[in-house]
């Protein structure tokens, strides 16, 4: 690993100041799990590295029980997000999704806001995100802009974020009443996996528990960027859930993907799991609804 | 270089260290602490795992500059000063759960990590807590048996 | 059996010696060592499968503050060469043949010095069409790996016919058919592999290095000094504890060679340590198959023959994966009663990377294709798969086409205690199967090589505690239990007496290496011979003490007395301090070599390789789930004849680990190799099952009490790993009716067959 200096400022605009001072040759690093992996694999070789861990507004997590809206820093771990009840219980795509990201260790220190910059196709915090239509707060030189998550990756490894921009935090607005969600990742052991292909599912019905108001298919590793399958939204919109049509669903949603062979995996398999999961997920979505 | 303060296993340490070290390296390489381990050194195999704020963290993964002002606790911390071995390594001894030994402390670290924070954690949170430490030798099964056993010495009153 | 009676120390579930080191983090191990001087050897390997080297400059490396020296293969002898083929020469010249080539080493003050170093060399390639199929390489118009070799197969006697395989199948009443594969899997050693390297002043040479064959490796280290124009001289081998071994530290390594040119060179203590991704790259893998096999039965499911070829991808060099065959043999001609056999084994070059020894030797590839087509035979003829294992199962006094003598064999009472956990043939729920699969393997030593012996020198102090110097190798499997033992039941002591030392060729006597399941029955029979020795002294001062004769006299729990005698007793370190303090006093001393009465196979391959045989039984139950191919393994039996268990507690670690590293085998490991290139060097890709994946095994033991073995005990080490691949493909096909003839058995293999299913449905 290259030595750099390591800068520990206390606010964002420290911190966003600081990189101006050295733009090109820093880069921010929060929990680092990736970060240091790049350096020790000389992949980036900054001779500064900003740290985000001791800024307090970035750490922030809580529910804003009269909007409902969710706020998750984007320093808030993997762990304080797979250890809160509040998200075990309201939010089970959330935590289906960062429960297995890597070991425990990793999950310890490795943030939100990071697995979301680190922008890999696979990245499993990003799918309950973009389902849940979560917002990113961006600050940098030129001030404040928000972004859907959905929107935040334009190729693997490349986010919209500009030199110098810190994601602050996501902002998930509050969830229709009927909601269900579920995420699996899908691969060939149970734990420390690199997902074959991730899917996320959140439905919401109307008050006949029948009537889909809302669907968001979301589906990882599936081309070069997390992305919504919204042919396969569409049709379940407006019409009543079954398991049929889930598997419509789950055909279109499998069109829609740019999924392609790699090491990893072959296409036609990806494929093949789409199919199904959507319409296991969103079958997981409909129990989910019916026992609240 | 930078000056850290950090406890180590029960002492205050003040240590003058590189920015760019990983707490892996300022542990084995330059404090001789050789029971953490490296196996991979990408933080997917948990041989280097340590506790840091009561927290399995992969010291491979992790700024020795982060350190600072933070409570570790490593492999060698964990017998009592008169030698007698805490209840999770004694039980890792006499229930099979070491056979090569490399990945031993990363994962008796991991364990202690997890009861400490959840005395009556089931099979399946040890199996949850424990799948980031990869072993090659036991098939997990006695690794799993000694922690079960270790849980229940533990709550029968045994040192924690 | 009277033979099994109840012991006092054999038997029983004694912690390993060395885990409480290892659990307080003091084992030292390659990782841990740093000597006085000591400077980081670090290799450059090839960025090309196949090419020409036009060119080499290694100044602007040779001119960076730190280093030491830079070698190519210009600076290596010319008959510096490793492997028993003598074909791979530890740094190339003129020529790459595979991606692990290594073609240059740098010695420097620190590893980031090396590592840099390693960056500035300038290396010109003219790259060459390479060839990675084995089947394709075996034809006459293929590109050659070595120009000098003339043709891709490589010499090797690996043939053999007994009875009369043709006439057979045309009399058998039902013929089986089937081609299959398995892949390249590495053993993951928690402890990636390393080795220091220092000469003295007058060129001899200590290598501190992590090998599961001391004797063999300080042949081979000895063999590169003559090379290097160095005779005459010591080579000492030291071995720290190692992180694990599965037959990965069978044969010496390039590191090791390298570090030994680099000391010499800079005359400085080197030492090179691999990284992870180096250690997935550059060390050596189980061999991959491809096998051709058929087999017959009569109308009862009596088997008439077994007929297999197979091709081998030995890659670019040669090591012990293209000696696998020997072992394939075994289950070849003798699992289960079969007449007539024949078998042929092509080990072709590639430009892949090469194999080495992997738990199992051989016996799990072979074992796939035998026990699966049994279970395809069993279909065919109507019988029950079960029931056709034991109507062929190898029975005690049996000697098998190949002149294995079957001595104690308990396959029978396997194939009971899985069924008694495991009901193969009943009901089941959809998706759900079972599967069995047997297996042999040998557990009195194998004769592979002039000798399969080891030696030990035991000697007692004044205090009744014991040192015994083994040339047996622990590397976390339990050699040091074993031997202490042995050591404590036969004198009378406990195990906390004894010192097991297996660390240092200086000290320790000659061994064929921790291999082929023998550490138990070959290294404890060295133990045992030297503690008899001991003893029958010890007896015979004790008798003229006593004034009774010596076997009257018993030794146990520290005490050596006349049992009924009250005033006849004394501890044993007292008799020792008497018998040491008297005129013309003694020390106890003993060296006892023990080579097993095994015999090195024939021309025609015939020959007794082991003394015994272990057999065993695996049972699985699994879960398929047919839209995703995902097969869950919800229950194990893996039952084993180990003759007798010195130590159940490390017996079933054995059997633990080596089923799950047989799942993994059969389920989710698998390098991939893209064109010679290794494409999932890291335990991200490369599937290892975690803690999350284990599964409860049950390991019921049998115990046949073999008469050659220590206490009765036989080898256990590898056949854990051995039937597990065919118990989950016979289980997969009793859930959803697709036979997987290729390992690993992925998700997308098993959808893929059935998507195939249904689509001729």
């Amino acid at each position: 690993m290259k030595p750099f200096k390591y800068l520990t400022p206390a606010t964002v605009e420290e911190a966003v100041s600081l990189y101006g001072q050295h733009s090109e040759t820093a880069k921010y690093i929060a929990g680092g799990t990736d970060v240091i992996v790049k350096l020790k694999d000389e992949w980036m070789e900054p001779d500064f590295l900003i740290s985000l861990k001791k800024i307090e507004e970035l750490s922030e997590f809580r529910k804003n029980e009269n909007t409902g809206d969710l706020t998750i820093g984007a320093t808030v771990t993997h762990a304080i997000l797979e250890k809160s009840i509040m998200i075990q219980k309201e939010y089970p795509i959330i935590y289906d999704a960062v429960s297995n990201i890597g070991s425990l260790q990793v999950r310890n220190v490795g943030t939100i806001g990071g697995n979301l910059i680190n922008a890999v196709p696979s990245a499993d915090g990003a799918i309950p995100m973009i389902a849940l239509d979560g917002v990113a707060l961006i600050q940098g030189p030129s001030g404040e802009r928000s972004v859907e998550v959905k929107d935040l990756f334009i190729e693997p490894y490349k986010t919209v974020l500009k030199p110098g921009e810190i994601l602050k935090k996501i902002t998930i607005p509050a969830q229709a009443p009927r909601t269900g969600s579920a995420y699996i990742k899908f691969g060939r052991r149970a734990a420390m996996e690199l997902p074959l292909i991730g899917i996320g599912v959140l439905l919401s019905l109307d008050a006949d528990l029948e009537t889909c108001v809302k669907a968001r298919i979301v589906l990882g590793v599936a081309g070069p960027t997390p992305m919504r399958a919204y042919e396969a939204e569409k049709l379940l919109v407006g019409k009543k859930i079954t398991e049929d049509l889930l598997r419509q669903a789950g055909e279109k949603a499998a069109d829609e993907s740019k999924v392609r062979d790699s090491v990893r995996g072959s296409a036609w398999h990806r494929k093949e799991m789409i199919r199904v999961q959507v319409r296991r997920m969103g079958m997981k979505c409909m129990d989910i609804i019916k026992k609240n | 270089m930078t000056i850290i303060n950090f406890k180590l296993n029960g002492d205050q340490i003040e240590y003058e260290i590189k920015d760019h070290w990983t707490l892996l390296h300022l542990l084995r390489e330059e404090m001789g602490l050789i029971g953490t381990k490296e196996g991979c050194g990408n933080g997917e195999c948990g041989a280097c795992t340590v506790i840091v704020d009561k927290l399995a963290i992969n010291s491979c993964l992790y700024l020795a500059v982060d350190a600072d002002r933070k409570t570790i606790e490593t492999i060698e911390g964990l017998a009592s000063t008169d030698g007698k071995l805490h209840p999770l390594q004694q039980s890792f001894v006499d229930n099979g759960g070491i056979q090569c030994g490399f990945c031993s402390p990363g994962m008796i670290m991991s364990s202690k990590a997890l009861l400490d924070s959840n005395p009556n954690a089931s099979e399946e949170e040890v199996k949850h807590a424990l799948a980031g430490n990869i072993c090659r030798c036991t098939g997990y099964v006695q690794i799993l048996e000694s922690v079960e056993a270790a849980k229940k010495h533990m709550a029968g009153g045994g040192q924690s | 059996m009277n033979e099994l009676k109840e012991l006092s120390i054999v038997g029983k579930r004694i912690p390993k010696l060395d885990a409480a080191k290892k659990a307080m983090g003091r084992a030292e191990y390659i990782q841990d060592i740093k000597l006085p001087g000591m400077v980081y050897g670090k290799i450059l390997y090839s960025k090309y499968a196949h090419a020409n080297i036009v060119k080499i400059d290694t100044s602007r490396a040779k001119a960076l503050p730190g280093v030491l020296c830079i070698l190519t293969g210009d600076d290596v002898p010319k008959k510096m060469k490793m492997g028993f083929y003598k074909d791979n020469p530890p740094l190339k010249k003129g020529k790459v043949c595979s991606f692990r080539d290594e073609v240059a080493a740098v010695a420097a003050t620190t590893p980031e010095i090396a590592k840099k170093a390693l960056d500035m060399i300038e290396i010109q390639y003219e790259e060459l069409p390479g060839i990675f199929d084995p089947e394709k390489a075996m034809q006459p118009d293929s590109p050659l790996v070595h120009d000098y070799h003339k043709t891709n197969v490589l010499n090797l006697p690996w043939k053999l016919h007994y009875g009369d395989v043709e006439k057979a199948e045309k009399e058998s009443a039902f013929v089986v058919e089937e081609r299959f594969t398995t892949q390249w899997v590495t053993h993951c050693c928690l402890g990636t592999s390393g080795a220091i390297a220092l000469f003295d002043s007058n060129n001899n040479l200590t290598i501190h290095t992590n090998t599961q064959i001391p004797s063999l490796a300080q042949k081979d280290f000895l063999e590169s000094l003559k090379a290097m124009g160095i005779e005459n001289k010591r080579v000492r081998v030291i071995k720290p504890i190692i992180g694990g071994g599965f037959g990965s530290k069978l044969d010496s390594y390039a590191y090791e060679h390298v570090a030994i040119l680099l000391a010499h060179a800079c005359r400085r203590p080197v030492k090179i340590q691999f990284d992870r991704v180096e250690e997935f790259k550059a060390t050596s893998t189980r061999q991959p198959t491809i096998i051709y096999i058929k087999q017959g039965c009569d109308k009862n499911g009596k088997l008439t023959f077994r007929d297999m070829r197979m091709v081998l991808d030995n890659g670019a060099y040669t090591s012990w994966g293209a000696t696998t065959p020997s072992v394939m043999m075994m289950p070849i001609t003798s699992l289960y009663r079969v007449e007539n056999v024949r078998y042929e084994a092509k080990c072709v070059y590639t430009n892949n990377t090469y194999s080495q020894a992997f738990r199992g030797y051989g016996n799990p590839q072979a074992t796939f294709a035998i026990e699966s087509t049994l279970d395809m035979l069993a279909e065919k003829a109507g019988i029950d798969r079960v029931q056709i294992r034991r109507l062929n199962r190898n029975q005690p006094g049996d000697v098998t086409p190949q002149g294995f003598k079957i001595s104690s064999c308990g396959l029978s009472e396997c194939i009971d205690a899985v069924e008694k956990e495991m009901v193969i043939n009943g009901p089941k729920e959809k998706g759900i199967g079972y599967g069995i699969a047997s297996l042999i393997h040998v557990g009195g030593g194998a004769r592979i090589y002039k000798s399969d012996g080891c030696g030990a020198i035991l000697k007692m102090d004044d205090y009744g505690k014991v040192d015994i110097f083994t040339g047996g190798t622990d590397m976390g499997q339990g050699m040091d239990n074993i031997t202490a033992q042995i050591v404590a039941e036969e004198l009378g002591l406990l195990v906390e007496d004894i010192n097991v030392v297996h660390s240092d060729t200086d000290v320790c006597p000659w061994d064929v290496g921790a291999h082929a399941s023998r550490s138990t029955f070959v290294a404890g029979n060295a133990a045992l011979g030297a503690a008899k020795k001991v003893k029958a002294v010890i007896l015979e001062e004790a008798a003229k003490t006593f004034g009774v004769s010596p076997d009257q006299i018993v030794m146990k729990a520290r005490n050596i007395f006349v049992p009924g005698d009250a005033e006849k007793t004394m501890t044993i370190d007292k008799l020792l301090r008497k018998v040491h303090f008297s005129p013309q006093g003694k020390m106890l001393m003993a060296d006892y070599f023990y080579d097993p009465d095994n015999e090195n196979m024939g021309k025609d391959m015939k020959g007794n390789m082991s003394v015994t045989y272990a057999f065993g039984a695996h049972g699985v139950k699994v879960k398929v789930d047919e839209e995703t191919g995902k097969v869950t393994v919800l229950d194990y039996v893996a039952a084993h004849d180990v003759g007798r268990a010195i130590n159940p507690l490390l017996l079933e670690g054995q059997v633990y680990g080596g089923v799950l590293m047989g799942l993994g085998y059969a389920l989710t490991e698998e390098v991939v190799v893209r064109d010679g290139k290794t494409m999932n060097a890291n335990f991200r890709d490369y599937k290892l099952f975690t803690a999350k994946d284990a599964i409860k095994i049950k390991a019921p033991v049998v115990e046949t009490y073999d008469e050659f073995g220590p206490f009765g005990a036989k080898g256990i080490g590898e056949p854990g790993c051995v039937p597990t691949a065919p118990a989950i493909a016979n289980a997969v096909y009793d859930a959803v009716g697709v036979r997987i003839t290729t390992l690993p058995i992925t998700p997308e293999k098993v959808l893929a067959a059935l998507m195939e299913k249904k689509k001729n449905h």
